[in-house]
């Protein structure tokens, strides 16, 4: 038996546009996932990521666009959209009279079915004392607690808020492989997080969000390119940079930021081998691209 | 669900409200064989020049005591007793249904459950209606029973009618509060909003000329000692063409409330 691709996306988005007051939050923002992707979204914060999710989910309206959720219209179809999406807000939201398992109960009661296998391994992995009074819960146990509300529900879509927010590494890192046994399930999720290297691990594919809108992917590819060029180096004292070479930052404990006109391992054979402290090439960091498009963004 | 949660959370307040109605209830009641006596022999009240007091005065020392003492039952029990203690449970309850979602960040996780938004409201409305509402007819009814220790009557269903209609009074208050509590993002603004509004309706009320305009002349003392004295039935209280019909403007009040709290909520993003 062969697995075919469903015809139609489970999100699709287009020029979509939402201002409130005077501030454009979402400006012809256009996307779409595919029935069980994994899509990545980052972006600084105030980029429009929130509002994105709200308004697939209904809470919010829009100004302009159209958008379609497993082939809905969340200004019109909200309900339905809900019954079959799991939304974890940007904010934790839980609340904090209730118990752990009190809340879960609640969060759960709204939908029909709830993945057992996705609870257990998920309480396995976070230990959370689910008797006690949320409010006793530390800003990461809720977190955690929101995260489990969020993830168990058996739906077709899961729009996560930086689900990792707030939690450590060794249990984003857990959290990543329930993410991946989601997405194996043939889940589409979209997923925004500040933990960019860790989002471009798991996600299928990235979109960069900035100023409301996506950024095209040749933008996304053209920076890349430039940060090719890129190297952070470290060198003795009174060393001379040899030409071919320009510095574009000088960071902490005397590192520099140079780009340079050939490839940079061609160009640091010009220099002493012992003036040398330290060396990085070719090290594609996901920050420095995220801030390579944001001077674009306001350039 | 929703409305279960609703109610463990605010199930105390009823508890507490009826605890206060009783308090101010009992000592009415049970001092009022001393009270009757003071007033008949004291003129003080009598001369006070103010037709707010003056008609309770005329009223609470009638020489028949059976007048008087319906009267002073009518202006304690809910005059007083439910209009003060009655507000500020309908104030306390309505304040925090949506603007403390908001103010937890709650309300976001809650607008994102499958649920429509006026499946929402109503899971909200009805638990802290109870709440509002029966302590009224609880503690109200037992004073036939406070009554009877001091040898006087209370017929149950003008009492019943009496309760009615305060009760939908406080609910009228409870929709108000709780539209504008969809409306507020922090508790703390819709007890200002509320609260001034009622302070400012009551101090319409204390002025002769103005009376007319408060909304507090829907559960005047005038409409609870007729009816608790049996001469207001029904027929009066939702008639609204041939009579008062108070007890249908509150009605139409609370459905109005409740409708623009719907509509808001429906329009509301976290």
């Amino acid at each position: 038996m062969t697995n075919i691709p469903h015809p139609e996306p489970a999100i699709e988005v287009e020029g979509l546009c939402r201002s409130f007051g005077g501030k454009q939050a979402l400006r012809e923002l256009s996307l779409t996932v595919g029935r069980g992707e994994l899509l990545g979204i980052v972006g600084p914060n105030g980029a429009g990521k929130s509002t994105l999710m709200r308004v697939l989910t209904g809470l919010v309206r829009r100004d302009r666009g159209t958008v379609s959720v497993l082939g809905m219209d969340p200004a019109h179809d909200g309900l339905a959209i809900r019954r079959r999406c799991s939304y974890l807000p940007g904010e934790t939201s839980v609340y904090q009279q209730m118990t752990g398992r009190g809340f879960l109960d609640f969060a759960w009661s709204f939908h029909g079915a709830v993945q057992q296998d996705v609870v257990d391994r998920l309480q396995e992995l976070f230990r959370l004392p689910l008797q006690a009074r949320v409010r006793s819960y530390s800003a990461g146990m809720k977190q955690k607690l929101a995260v489990l509300a969020a993830l168990a529900p058996d739906v077709d879509v899961y729009l996560l808020d930086e689900p990792d927010r707030a939690l450590d590494a060794s249990v984003r890192h857990d959290l990543r492989t329930v993410l991946r046994d989601l997405h194996g399930r043939r889940k589409t999720i979209l997923l925004s997080s500040h933990h960019l290297g860790e989002v471009e691990t798991l996600a299928g594919r990235l979109v960069f969000v900035v100023g409301g809108g996506v950024v095209p992917q040749e933008t996304v590819a053209a920076a890349r390119t430039r940060l090719a060029r890129r190297l952070r180096l470290r060198l003795g004292n009174e060393v001379v940079l040899p030409v071919g070479a320009r510095v574009l930052a000088r960071e902490a404990d005397g590192v520099l930021l140079l780009e340079t006109s050939e490839h940079p391992l061609q160009w640091l054979r010009g220099l002493d081998a012992e003036a040398v402290l330290e060396a990085e090439v070719g090290v594609l960091r996901l920050e420095d691209l995220y801030q390579e498009l944001l001077a674009g963004a306001r350039t | 669900m929703i409305a279960s949660k609703t109610w463990r959370e605010i199930r105390w307040m009823g508890l507490v409200y009826l605890l206060i109605l009783e308090l101010l209830l009992i000592p009415a009641v049970l001092l009022w064989p001393d009270i009757y006596g003071d007033l008949q022999r004291s003129g003080l009240l009598k001369k006070v020049d103010y037709d707010l007091i003056r008609s309770i005065t005329e009223g609470i020392t009638n020489r028949n005591e059976e007048i008087a003492w319906v009267n002073w039952a009518a202006l304690q029990l809910f005059f007083k007793g439910v209009n003060l203690a009655g507000l500020a449970c309908a104030v306390l309850v309505g304040t925090g249904l949506f603007a403390r979602e908001r103010e937890s960040m709650t309300l976001e996780f809650l607008l994102a459950r499958p649920v429509s938004r006026g499946r929402i409201l109503w899971q909200k409305a009805w638990p802290s209606a109870l709440v509002v509402v029966v302590p009224v007819f609880l503690a109200n009814w037992s004073a036939i029973w406070w009554a009877r220790s001091i040898d006087q009557d209370l017929d149950f269903w003008p009492l019943t009618l009496c309760c009615i209609h305060s009760s939908l009074f406080c609910l009228m208050f409870l929709a108000f509060t709780t539209f504008v509590s969809v409306l507020c993002r922090v508790q703390g603004h819709v007890a200002f909003w509320v609260g001034g509004i009622a302070i400012l309706q009551m101090g319409v009320y204390l002025i002769p000329r103005l009376r007319r305009y408060s909304v507090f002349r829907l559960s005047d003392f005038d409409w609870y000692g007729p009816m608790l004295a049996g001469n207001l039935g029904p027929e009066r209280m939702f008639d609204l063409v041939h009579h008062a019909g108070n007890t249908s403007w509150v009605v139409l009040a609370t459905a109005a409330f409740y409708a623009a709290a719907w509509h808001a909520l429906r329009r509301l993003e976290p």
